[in-house]
């Protein structure tokens, strides 16, 4: 049994532009003039059909602007589609940004009932849960003193308290999961897990991949509005990556104060031979190489290599900065090679900025951000966050003598 | 985890929502209105909890507390004797000045605080309304519920002023109670109108003070109806809020039954009207979150 569809939804919104300056002098003829202006149609979320069953845990992932939020806002009945039809079965409870109803003026207790009365609890409900909420946040001690006091972990902690009492049949996620400590994270993700065991639908939409894939076992990928994939999360989210490839497009941003001694020319990957490899797999030597022409003298540069995943964080670096040896670059084409004897990149596609600048100086000289992706391919299964190379041996003890320890495998 | 949460699954009796919501592109009918209605109900809690929220942090960081329901109409009640009592001395056959301002002044209090705060509130609660679905009616429901709450307060100082006066209700009072009725049938369809189109034109908000103002002087609040000259009578009375005051403070100060023909235009177009806000209210509501 399906307790969500959407049966051919779609969204429009009205974008009007601004009467350009010079139409007409006046501010008020112009904003008068605004108003008969023809509105230009933007479809955030067009014919998109798609069913969760009971109990399961769909994910929701995509760019910037693919249409996540406003499925977001269509499921919870914040805005009202254009056209097709939504049908939610239960009670569904959104998770978005916990705490917005709350009432700095009002006590943690008056607040609990403000927020649970605007989640959809009723008074005698909460009243019955209350002693609970308030354990589960952990704030029995400050509850009735104005949240203005509350520390911004205490408002966090309350407000995902409060929702978590709900007992939605469907529950919403955004990002929520990405506020508070780590502590309270973890008990958050518990009381997730526990509610979807519980037979709760969930339906989470997130740019933290890795988190989809722990929660779903489904997940669509949406694209300018439209569902372009939906399947088992690994899948998905595996297409996604490599889709972020093909959009990567070089962009180059100049820095303020940029001054161009020196000029980066490319960024590429190569085995150890020094050939252009397009693939690497993890464990495997990659060679990084630079080629960069420097117009004025440097005296002591420094070259790095930042490595970005798919959703933009910050994931690695190769730089020069942390020795103390100094490069003094003169005038002419060259090239830097940093090498890693073991790739420790788990699959996927990570983005790359180069950049080059005078030790302790303020501005860069020159950055290059997302030039060139590293592709690193699926060759065997390793879990956590990254590949640690290692070997093993063993150590045989006969007849109270240890033998020779035996190196009997390795990781490389 | 420390922290035991029972699962067992919820009494469907205590379940506040539908089972089963559909939702699909607004349209408008009369059936939409019951609809809206019912899930108004379900939702009654939330309508409780917030207007006496909004009560409590109203006084909440003020010195003089609910003092404050009490000393804004006795406040202007003075002023008004001043200019009109003492300084333009009008007529009021035979009424004590301040008592007719008072009554006037009550009632008017309760009409325009409501509009002003609930013409400002969904805007201001744009966080709310961005974020979490809930029938957004109750935003401006709860400022006119705040505003009837200080009403009550205020009667209980017109009791006082009418002892001190010596001015004696008669069972006509009574009255007073039906009319009343009809001034929140009124305000709540104003409020609804004006906080909605607020959303979009933000003007509505700027040009209050002036249009109450200016609704405050054709209306017979710091005067009584006596005072308007008879050839005017007909066309003045086609402000709702023309009967509600007179008749109020015929009621209740008069001792009289106030004029029928007054209140009834004053009850049509109320009535008429509230449908109607609530209406154009929840075709609003449709794309609020998307222009607020």
């Amino acid at each position: 049994m399906s307790d969500l569809i959407f049966d051919h939804v779609s969204k429009r919104y009205r974008i009007r532009h601004e009467v350009e300056a010079h139409a007409t002098r006046h501010p008020l003829i112009r904003k008068w003039m605004n108003l008969w202006t023809r509105p230009e149609d933007f479809w955030a979320v067009r014919d998109v059909s798609f069913a969760v069953e009971k109990g399961e845990a769909v994910g929701i992932i995509g760019h910037n602007g693919a249409g996540k939020s406003t499925i977001l806002k269509l499921l919870s009945n914040i805005t009202t589609p254009t056209s097709g039809q939504i049908t939610i079965k239960g009670r569904l409870a959104a998770l978005i940004e916990v705490g917005s109803g709350f009432h700095p003026e009002l006590s943690g207790r008056e607040n609990i009932y403000l927020n649970g009365s605007i989640l959809g609890m009723s008074r005698a409900e909460i009243t019955e849960k209350l002693d609970s909420i308030i354990d589960f946040a952990g704030v029995r001690q400050f509850i009735d003193t104005p949240v203005k006091r509350f520390s911004s972990g205490m408002y966090v902690r309350l407000g995902f308290s409060i929702a978590a009492h709900l007992h939605p049949d469907i529950l919403l996620l955004d990002e929520v999961l990405a506020v508070g400590d780590a502590a309270f994270q973890a008990k958050c993700l518990d009381r997730i897990t526990e509610l979807k065991e519980a037979g709760t639908t969930i339906v989470f939409i997130s740019h933290d991949l890795r988190a989809v894939e722990r929660l779903c076992q489904r997940v669509l990928l949406l694209k300018r509005g439209q569902i372009v994939m939906s399947g088992s999360a690994k899948d998905v989210v595996a297409a996604y990556k490599s889709d972020a490839t093909l959009s990567s497009e070089s962009v180059e941003v100049h820095k303020k104060g940029e001054t161009k001694e020196v000029e980066i020319r490319a960024l590429s990957f190569r085995d150890e031979a020094g050939e252009l490899k397009p693939i690497f797999q993890t464990g495997e030597p990659l060679v990084a190489r630079v080629d960069y022409e420097v117009h004025q003298p440097v005296k002591d540069a420094v070259f790095g290599i930042l490595f970005f995943t798919a959703d933009g964080q910050q994931h690695c670096e190769l730089t020069t900065e942390l020795s103390d040896d100094e490069i003094s670059l003169s005038p002419g084409k060259a090239s830097i090679e940093f090498r890693t004897p073991e790739l420790g990149l788990l699959p996927g596609v990570y983005f790359t900025s180069v950049h080059v600048q005078e030790r302790n100086a303020r501005d860069v000289i020159h950055y290059q951000y997302k030039s060139t992706t590293l592709r690193v391919d699926f060759d065997r299964v390793v879990r956590g966050n990254f590949f640690l190379p290692h070997e093993w041996s063993i150590r045989q003890v006969r007849d109270g003598q240890e033998s020779e320890k035996e190196v009997v495998g390795s990781n490389r | 985890m420390s922290q035991e949460i029972s699962l067992a699954p919820l009494d469907e009796s205590r379940t506040s929502l539908p089972r089963i919501r559909v939702i699909r592109p607004p349209s408008f009918s009369l059936l939409g209105l019951w609809s809206s209605l019912r899930e108004l109900w379900k939702y009654r809690d939330l309508l409780y909890t917030l207007t006496a929220h909004r009560i409590k942090v109203r006084y909440k960081q003020s010195v003089l507390g609910v003092a404050w329901a009490v000393l804004q109409p006795l406040s202007l009640m003075l002023i008004y004797t001043l200019v009109f009592a003492v300084v333009a001395r009008i007529p009021t056959g035979g009424t004590p000045y301040p008592v007719i301002a008072f009554t006037g002044l009550l009632v008017w209090s309760l009409f325009s605080t409501a509009l002003t705060s609930s013409t400002s509130g969904l805007v201001s609660h744009s966080h709310l309304v961005t974020k979490v679905y809930f029938p957004r009616e109750i935003l401006p429901l709860t400022y006119v519920f705040a505003a009837v709450f200080d009403f009550l307060i205020a009667i209980v100082v017109l009791a006082g002023i009418m002892i001190y006066y010596h001015v004696a209700p008669t069972t006509n009072i009574i009255l007073a109670l039906p009319i009343v009725c009809i001034l929140i049938c009124f305000v709540t369809a104003m409020s609804l109108v004006f906080s909605a189109t607020q959303v979009r034109f933000r003007d509505v908000g700027v040009a209050m003070p002036l249009l109450l103002q200016l609704w405050m002087f054709a209306s017979p609040v710091v005067y009584p109806l006596s005072a308007v000259p008879e050839r005017f009578r007909s066309l003045y009375s086609l402000n709702p809020m023309v009967g509600i005051v007179d008749g109020f403070r015929t009621a209740v100060v008069g001792g009289a039954v106030p004029e029928l023909r007054t209140f009834a235009v004053s009850a049509v177009i109320s009535i008429l009207l509230l449908p109607a806000a609530y209406l154009y209210f929840k075709h609003v509501e449709a794309t609020i979150a998307d222009v607020i």
